[in-house]
């Protein structure tokens, strides 16, 4: 069967997760054999997963929670009087 | 194709996109009953509370039971659609026909084959269902009267759903034809024939809740609550979602009459006085829908040579179905039979106050769990210990929601406050870490009200028909390597703040945190399927922000004024 442009990127994230059923699979590599958008489409997407999942973004150091803890215990000491 | 025609491309229904989001099209089963649009919602509540549901049994657990009730009463169009639901949920085919085949030596964890056993023995055993049963599964499973009481609901509705597919006459939404030999074909053990014991088989909330506006609703129909809704009392909202479906279903009369409808539901023939060959006809299609045999164009013509319209044959389908919902939910839970059944008249009752059983399965998995347990003992340091473990997720979560640091750092001490002040009540259903990021979820998007009072993360769903990548250059090889560590990380970072708050949320969580599906799904309080369409739709926008910079024929052919 032949699937879409748009079949084939509603499936991407799946896909890219590994989480389609053979079948599902062979119908997808098939329309990248002939698809070149989609190709660069799931290239690109896999580099920036594995772009976002390598960096630690959003990160949150300990020094910058000390003073949200203490603040939040101090509360809970305060309130448990 | 099927008895009552087809949908027109194009309807829309509120309950059809309900549909659309959770198995990702409209189950011809639904769109063929486009004629009674209300009973499409009725279901479409059932299937909310019951199947769609975060929290409880998970998605692939339920929907391996739907399989398996649907196999054992030979029903191809529900066979099809739950191997085809399990095959998106990522179990291969040759898995599924093993489960089918013989669950019992399937590659199942032995919780998910209790799940079965409890599942096809209640359709099997039906009234004779008993204590004993449940006790098995709780027993040898640590199953929760939770789990066993979305069991018991999952059962009735795989039946419903078998009932409907068989009435409306639905061809399978998939070409893939299961092998009949696999139908039908039931190996799980049986346990022996069990004495039943004077109660409800599942604890039950001890409400005399005559205050509740779907019990004074019953009262008001019935004269009485039916003890079938008074022994789910645990689950409020499946309560409300059915009696929302007895009411849309039997409520207007513009086909069937109520009268009828209510004979349908309750079984009953009515008086001798009142009795005509019309009751006749419905009685008799009743028992044969009900009874599962194969309902076929025959049966149909049969109505409509009686004078009932299409809508009037498909309303008796429904209330049929719904009956049978009911049917199956008496046994599994032990209530004295309000609603008579269509296939066996005599029903005994497992009728008694709830008695408490309750086991820490849930709470044994959980790496928090002594955590937990010392704050909720008074050990104030253990929750600075849970605070510290977790600070960084739920910064992620609030920042995904917020999009601002500051409110996110700002929104950090409301959320560990709120979880230390609900932390008595924690009984462990969930993982802490979920609990912890669903009250950070929630105070999230309370901050984000306030702000914006008319941003709200989830009123509209997504049209995935209008994305079309743009960016459509080919990539570096080493996309990393083109710049310093904190190059990139800037660039992510400045990407995901771009995105909306409820795609970038979820690829927080998903992709940044590395949670999985499930996990995130249920911090959100979305359906597996809506946390896909989310992430789906953040990746691809992300993938689309990032282009310029990582294309191999860039613009600038350098980080674009990016300073470190």
């Amino acid at each position: 069967m032949l699937i879409s442009c748009s079949d084939f990127i509603a499936e991407i994230g799946n896909y890219l997760d590994g989480e389609v059923a053979e079948e599902v699979r062979v119908q997808l590599e098939d329309h990248l054999s002939h698809c070149q958008t989609c190709t660069v489409l799931v290239d690109s997407t896999r580099k920036t997963l594995k772009i976002v999942t390598d960096t630690t973004s959003f990160d949150f150091p300990d020094v910058a929670f000390k003073p949200i803890g203490e603040k939040v215990m101090a509360h809970i000491r305060e309130t448990q009087k | 194709m099927s008895y009552f025609g087809e949908v027109v491309a194009g309807t829309t229904l509120p309950a059809f996109t309900v549909l659309r989001d959770q198995f990702g099209f409209v189950p011809k089963l639904f769109s063929a009953q486009i004629l009674l649009p209300r009973l499409i919602d009725a279901e479409a509540a059932l299937l909310s509370s019951i199947l769609f549901r975060v929290g409880g049994l998970k998605r692939p657990q339920r929907e391996c039971i739907l399989l398996a009730v649907a196999a054992a009463h030979g029903n191809a169009y529900c066979f099809s659609l739950h191997y085809q639901m399990l095959r998106l949920l990522g179990l291969s085919e040759q898995r599924l026909d093993r489960i089918v085949a013989c669950y019992e030596q399937a590659d199942l964890a032995p919780v998910n084959k209790a799940l079965l056993r409890f599942a096809t023995s209640l359709v099997e055993k039906a009234s004779s269902f008993s204590s004993e049963d449940v006790d098995e599964a709780s027993s040898s499973q640590g199953l929760t009267d939770e789990a066993l009481l979305d069991a018991v609901l999952t059962t009735a509705l795989a039946v419903m759903l078998c009932t409907l597919s068989t009435g409306v006459g639905a061809d399978p939404d998939f070409g893939h034809r299961p092998n009949r030999s696999l139908l039908a074909e039931d190996k799980g053990n049986r346990s022996p024939a069990a004495e039943k014991k004077p109660r409800f088989h599942l604890l039950a909330a001890n409400l005399n809740s005559n205050d509740s506006k779907p019990f004074s609703w019953l009262r008001g129909q019935f004269g009485f609550v039916p003890d079938v809704f008074r022994s789910q009392t645990l689950r409020p909202d499946v309560v409300e979602a059915e009696v929302f479906a007895v009411q849309t279903v039997l409520g207007p009369e513009d086909a069937l009459a109520r009268v009828e409808k209510l004979r349908l539901l309750l079984a009953s023939p009515g008086s001798d006085g009142s009795r005509t060959g019309r009751d006749d006809a419905l009685a008799g299609f009743a028992a044969k829908l009900s009874a599962g045999t194969e309902s076929s164009r025959t049966d149909i013509e049969e109505l409509r040579e009686q004078g009932f319209s299409e809508r009037e044959i498909l309303e008796a389908v429904v209330v049929i179905s719904l009956s049978n919902f009911f049917d199956v939910l008496q046994s599994g839970l032990g209530a004295a039979p309000d609603f008579a059944s269509h296939k066996i008249k005599e029903k005994k009752a497992h009728l008694c106050s709830p008695d408490l059983r309750h086991t820490d399965l849930a709470r044994s998995a959980d790496p928090d769990a002594e955590s937990v347990a010392r704050v909720q003992a008074g050990d104030l340091n253990s929750f600075e210990e849970l605070m510290t473990r977790h600070n960084r997720r739920v910064y992620r979560t609030l920042i995904g929601i917020l999009g601002n640091r500051d409110d996110a750092q700002d929104a950090m001490q409301d959320t560990f406050l709120k979880a230390f002040q609900h932390l008595p009540r924690f009984e462990g259903r969930s993982k802490f870490s979920t609990w912890l990021l669903s009250i950070a979820h929630n105070t999230g998007v309370q901050r984000l009200r306030e702000r914006r009072p008319m941003e709200s993360l989830d009123e509209t769903s997504f049209d995935e028909e209008t994305f079309r990548p743009r960016q459509v250059q080919a990539w570096v090889d080493d996309p990393e390597g083109l710049y310093s560590q904190t190059q990139v990380r800037l660039l992510i970072e400045g990407g995901v703040m771009k995105l909306p708050a409820k795609c970038r949320v979820v690829l927080m969580l998903r992709d940044i945190e590395q949670l999985s599906i499930e996990d995130t799904a249920a911090a959100l309080g979305l359906s597996i399927a809506a946390t896909k369409a989310r992430l789906l739709r953040g990746r691809l926008m992300l993938r689309e922000a990032l282009a310029p910079d990582f294309a191999a024929q860039r613009s600038g052919g350098n980080a674009k004024g990016l300073v470190c």
